[in-house]
């Protein structure tokens, strides 16, 4: 394609998908979005900053410092969920 | 020259000495605790430096499960902590910033032999960690889509777009997204796809969103953000995929906050 | 209500350092935001951990701009590593000075500890040898950060589970002569004193008798956990996750029975319960803080 013609194609694109969101009334721009397609899915979530240093103290009850290795099959999703033929099988780890 | 050596090293030194064997041995459970260490009853003790040890571990790791919640789930928190202490010896926060710790994590994971049939789980920790920089990054209002319709026709494929401060995208062999949407409930839905994804992460306003992109806008969207012009993003999609549709494409990286200014050839910008 | 933080480091020993209200005041948690400004309670101050805040923009600082045009500010750093031998970090002293401009605390403390080494930040508080060197040092650091920052700022007491052989001077008197040669103001934290005291064994109530009240400027209360040492000796472990333990609130009314009613904040970092709880921690220190100032026959107006 020429720049020329890439140009064209581009404007008449921009200019049909504007069209078609003017047409759809004076909706905020994430509204017009659907008009056009699916424009895939806004997804939640939500998290926050961790308390600061000198608060995150576990005492000595839990001593995560040390690099024990653990025996148990994991237990996460990762197990059960099939993605494109992925199982997740995770390895024990050596301490 | 002088032959002899002075052992004495001065206070400094020595306080900056001290404190690197104390600061190895924090990290480095294998270490013995630092010398110079004592309590009341004059007798050194591990223990007590374990606190210290423990202190520095539980904090780290702590913040790397805030900000990956969903590789926790993944893999669950006996194997995330065994993979976060790990990673806490190979990398420390470059500043006390300390939500901004893990940018290096999805690398590690990529490279964490134990969690190999896990091939999906290093985009989800990088998709996890452009949620946090999102929230945290620079409030700017993006630029609305009546900016792109004042351009004139012919300008249009010169145009290059500046990305919002928040804007950034996951190119991912696996349904990355529809994963992470997967884990966001109490309870695990089902992945909605089994398609690889494309997943921007953006923040128009306060709220971060994580928004899957139809897969064939997904080279558009990358060559643009990584500040190609508009024509060669669009050439760029069209190679990859000949279905691929611009108007809507743009209209739809607008809608969604990714830019906050553009650049025309004359070197204008407005925002 | 927002007066800043007095500016000038000009060493003044006889001025108290804080213009926070003599009220309880709470650390502000993110997942209580939004109740505090639905329900508006009546508490002194929020304190808020500086580093928190230090990201660019987004909901963080929308909340905290929302808290401070309500209450009083306290500004407490955990990442200035002022007591490390290493020179403070001109960024790290940039970030604070902007977010001091920015929200105009009416306090602004950091602590007796080092926490950043050449591999990174450690996230912890790490104890020092008190040396002349030592002292030296950190009295510099404290005036640096006065100076980048424009304002005095509050030197916190640590709790600390080790001692080093080579140090010379008592921890009181190295505060002391801390805030003698750099202007700075103390913030004393009466549970690291009975976690400090315990571990070393050492007398806490002694300890509050030798301390220099007339430099504080904000106390803080907070949870221990306790365990036992290799020793087998009681081992006190600065956890801030339970409410403040009966031995500390005895020490803590100890203390101001002597120094005459303080801005106090309530520390709960861990296991954060419902600001309901927490706002009974506070209105427990209120309530005493009123009975010194009575005590005292000068009656502390709580309510504005």
């Amino acid at each position: 394609m020429n720049r020329q013609t890439l140009a064209f194609a581009l404007a008449g694109s921009l200019a049909t998908a504007l069209a078609s969101a003017a047409l759809a009334g004076p909706l905020p721009a994430e509204k017009m979005v659907g008009m056009e397609k699916c424009y895939g899915i806004s997804l939640a979530g939500q998290n926050d900053c961790a308390a600061g240093a000198g608060t995150t103290c576990a005492g000595t009850s839990t001593m995560d410092y040390q690099g024990n290795a653990w025996k148990a099959v994991p237990a996460g999703t990762c197990a059960t969920m099939d993605v494109n033929g992925h199982k997740g099988m995770l390895e024990p780890m050596k301490g | 020259m002088n032959l002899a050596v002075n052992s004495t090293m001065s206070p400094a030194q020595d306080h900056a000495t001290r404190e690197a064997a104390f600061a190895a041995a924090l990290l480095d459970p294998a270490l013995p605790m630092p010398a110079g260490l004592t309590t009341a009853r004059g007798r050194p003790d591990p223990l007590r430096f374990a606190v210290y040890r423990n202190n520095v571990a539980v904090g780290l790791i702590r913040a790397l499960e805030a900000r990956f919640p969903v590789v926790e789930k993944l893999v669950g928190a006996d194997f995330f902590k065994a993979m976060a202490r790990a990673f806490i010896r190979t990398e420390q926060p470059a500043t006390p910033l300390i939500f901004a710790y893990g940018d290096g994590f999805a690398d590690f994971i990529a490279g964490f032999q134990p969690a190999a049939s896990v091939p999906y789980l290093a985009d989800v920790a990088r998709l996890e960690a452009l949620w946090t920089r999102a929230y945290h990054a620079a409030d700017r209002a993006p630029l609305g889509i009546a900016a792109l319709a004042a351009v004139a026709p012919e300008e249009l494929a010169l145009l290059r777009l500046v990305a919002h401060p928040a804007a950034a995208l996951v190119r991912s062999a696996f349904p990355v997204g529809s994963i992470w949407q997967a884990h966001q409930g109490d309870t695990v839905a089902t992945p909605a796809s089994v398609a690889a994804e494309t997943v921007l992460v953006a923040r128009p306003d306060l709220a971060v969103t994580v928004t899957v992109l139809p897969q064939e806008d997904a080279a558009f969207a990358a060559t643009l953000l990584a500040g190609a012009t508009v024509g060669d993003a669009a050439e760029a999609a069209l190679e990859a995929n000949p279905a691929f549709d611009f108007g809507p494409a743009i209209v739809g990286l607008f809608a969604l906050g990714a830019f906050t200014a553009l650049e025309t050839p004359d070197g204008a910008s407005d925002d | 209500m927002a007066t800043a933080v007095t500016t000038a480091p000009t060493p003044d020993t006889t001025h108290r350092t804080a213009s926070l209200p003599v009220r309880a005041g709470l650390g502000l948690k993110p997942e209580h935001v939004h109740e505090i400004l639905d329900t508006r309670p009546d508490i002194g101050f929020f304190e808020v951990h500086a580093e928190n805040y230090m990201g660019d923009g987004g909901a963080p600082h929308r909340a905290l701009a929302e808290i401070v045009s309500r209450y009083p500010l306290s500004l407490h750093g955990v990442g200035l590593s002022i007591g490390a031998a290493r020179p403070l970090d001109p960024g790290h002293l940039a970030r604070l000075r902007r977010l001091i401009e920015r929200y105009r605390p009416q306090s602004f403390s950091e602590h007796l500890a080092w926490s950043t080494h050449d591999t990174g930040f450690l996230n912890d508080l790490m104890p020092l040898p008190y040396t002349q060197e030592t002292l030296a040092r950190v009295a510099r650091h404290v005036d640096e950060v006065q100076q980048a920052t424009g304002c005095r700022m509050l030197l916190e007491n640590p709790s600390t589970y080790v001692l080093f052989e080579d140090s010379t001077i008592d921890e009181i008197d190295f505060l002391d002569a801390v805030a003698e040669r750099s202007g700075c103001g103390l913030l004393l934290d009466v549970n690291n004193v009975m976690v400090s005291a315990v571990n070393h064994r050492l007398d806490p109530f002694a300890y509050i008798d030798r301390f220099p009240l007339d430099r504080v400027g904000e106390i803080h209360l907070a949870g221990y956990d306790e365990t036992v040492d290799g020793a087998g000796d009681r081992l006190l472990i600065d956890a801030h996750g339970s409410a403040v333990r009966a031995d500390v609130f005895d020490l803590y009314l100890h203390t101001i029975g002597r120094s005459g009613p303080l801005p106090t904040l309530v520390e709960w970092d861990n296991d954060v319960p419902s600001l309901a709880v927490l706002l009974a921690e506070a209105n427990r220190v209120d309530a005493a803080l009123a009975d010194e100032s009575a005590r005292r026959g000068a009656p502390l107006r709580l309510r504005a």
